[in-house]
């Protein structure tokens, strides 16, 4: 295993780290790829009762390293592919899992807490949806927002793209819990896993899968499709000359 | 009956009729159809209504002597809700004023809704037997559905601010007449982000919710016309006509 990840345990409570601070976190296919490796082996720990997914350095995930695929159409499918898929089994772990997001949390990024069971963060983080600004359609993204905030919301959410602060997204409900200040992250987490851990291992588990059927969660279809939307916006002229400029400014 | 105003590339569209406080006629409701579709260039839409009040709902003057006006105008209002949420460009209510019954399912059907705190906001014609279920599945999804189910069953009227609380309204504003004007400057930002981009967006929204699909548009049509006709709503109709 490569050390874009690290995954942690202490007793009932498990971390997982997004480790490319250099890139704020961002998603590549090599970090996706150790993070799908991590959630499989999660998947059998079966004396886990919740995970904690957080991001090394001042950012949570900056979102999808579009640098890498902006020229490549095939790229940015898997890459979405991965992304989605990830999102999927991410959802489908057993374990209450826990979104600490300790700073930016942009698109996918935003995408991943929005997946997590409970999400954390401070009044200062930002996170959002910029997509659309890029020119880019949140496809993968969308059907977890609706399943956190509601239709209604997402809507708003993902048409009016730009970020927000951690305080605007605990108004809205894309997060949970919200410490006052960076430094309050810690204490927070700490006091929400552990009450998470003291509750009944198996009915804190099957709590969860209920949730998750509940809401139609493993939707593999609908993810899939909007894994292929959001790759062929793009590989759009218009959306490739936006993200051109974007990334090289 | 509606009419339009070019601002930029913001398409404003009004409910003309401030005499009958923009109340809805099957005509209205088809122009606005027609206008939505003719907005094919715009990169926004604002839905505002002259005068005062955004709307008062059905113009039920109509239904007085024909039986089937009513069914017409509910089957009108699902068209004109449908036009709306497909629209591919940004959709912003300025429901200044009130917005009652069909005016109320007009809001349902935009994307963004901006509103005065003291606006009227609600489903009233349920007094009169007339069930707004044609609604239901748009104002459920902008909502969810439990307080969708208190909103559709109670036949009172909230505010603006109680209705930005629940996510109805997503802007609110002090007094009705600063409404429009913050509707149309919220279209001219968001008409400024990548057309395609935004329009997959709104319509892979669109697809992704069972609640704006043609099933569940058509299963509140049939519920709000099953009524029609009916002797209780005939009975709570002249009710009306008789203290007038």
């Amino acid at each position: 295993m490569t050390e874009l990840t690290t995954l942690t345990k202490d007793g009932p409570i498990a971390t997982l780290t997004l480790r490319r601070p250099e890139v704020r976190n961002a998603l590549s296919v090599d970090l996706l790829n150790d993070l799908h490796a991590r959630v499989a082996s999660l998947g059998a720990s079966s004396d886990v009762s919740v995970l904690v997914l957080t991001g090394e350095g001042r950012a949570f995930c900056a979102g999808m390293d579009l640098k890498a695929v902006v020229d490549d159409a095939d790229a940015a499918l898997r890459l979405l592919r991965s992304l989605a898929d990830l999102t999927l089994s991410l959802r489908a772990l057993p374990m209450v899992t826990v979104a600490r997001v300790n700073g930016a949390a942009i698109g996918g990024g935003c995408g991943l807490a929005c997946v997590c069971d409970i999400a954390i963060t401070h009044a200062d983080s930002r996170m959002g949806f910029p997509e659309v600004d890029l020119g880019v359609c949140p496809a993968v993204v969308a059907p977890w927002l609706v399943k956190k905030i509601g239709a209604g919301r997402a809507r708003r959410v993902l048409l009016s793209g730009g970020l927000m602060s951690g305080a605007e997204a605990h108004a809205l409900g894309i997060v949970d819990h919200l410490a006052p200040d960076a430094a309050g992250l810690d204490a927070l987490c700490t006091s929400l896993t552990t009450r998470l851990a003291t509750g009944g291992h198996l009915a804190l588990l099957a709590t969860k899968e209920l949730l998750n059927r509940l809401d139609n969660s493993i939707d593999t279809p609908v993810l899939h499709a909007g894994a292929e939307l959001s790759a062929a916006i793009v590989a759009s002229d218009e959306t490739r000359a936006i993200l051109r400029a974007r990334l090289k400014g | 009956m509606i009419s339009f105003e070019p601002v930029g590339e913001v398409a404003v569209l009004r409910l003309d009729r401030a005499a009958k406080k923009n109340a809805l006629t099957p005509a209205m409701l088809r122009d606005l159809v027609a206008r939505v579709a003719g907005c094919a260039s715009a990169r926004a839409i604002v839905l505002s209504g002259v005068g005062d009040v955004f709307c008062a709902g059905f113009d039920l003057t109509l239904a007085k002597d024909d039986d089937g006006a009513l069914a017409v105008l509910i089957t009108e209002l699902a068209s004109a809700v449908r036009a709306l949420r497909d629209a591919p460009v940004p959709v912003i209510a300025s429901a200044h004023g009130a917005a009652i019954a069909g005016g109320c399912a007009l809001l349902c059907a935009c994307d963004f809704v901006v509103a005065d705190a003291a606006s009227r906001i609600g489903y009233p014609a349920l007094r009169l037997g007339i069930s707004p279920a044609v609604s239901a599945p748009s104002l459920a999804s902008v909502i969810g559905v439990g307080p969708a189910r208190c909103l559709q069953l109670d036949p009172g009227v909230i505010s603006g601010e109680e209705a930005a609380r629940l996510g109805l309204v997503s802007d609110l504003m002090k007094t009705g007449a600063e409404c429009e004007p913050r509707a149309i400057v919220l279209a001219a930002q968001l008409s400024r982000k990548p057309a395609a981009a935004f329009a997959h967006t709104k319509g892979w929204l669109n697809r992704i919710d069972p609640l704006c699909d043609d099933r569940s548009s058509e299963d509140g049509l049939r519920a709000s016309l099953a009524g029609v006709g009916g002797a209780e709503q005939r009975r709570l109709l002249a009710q009306v006509w008789s203290r007038t």
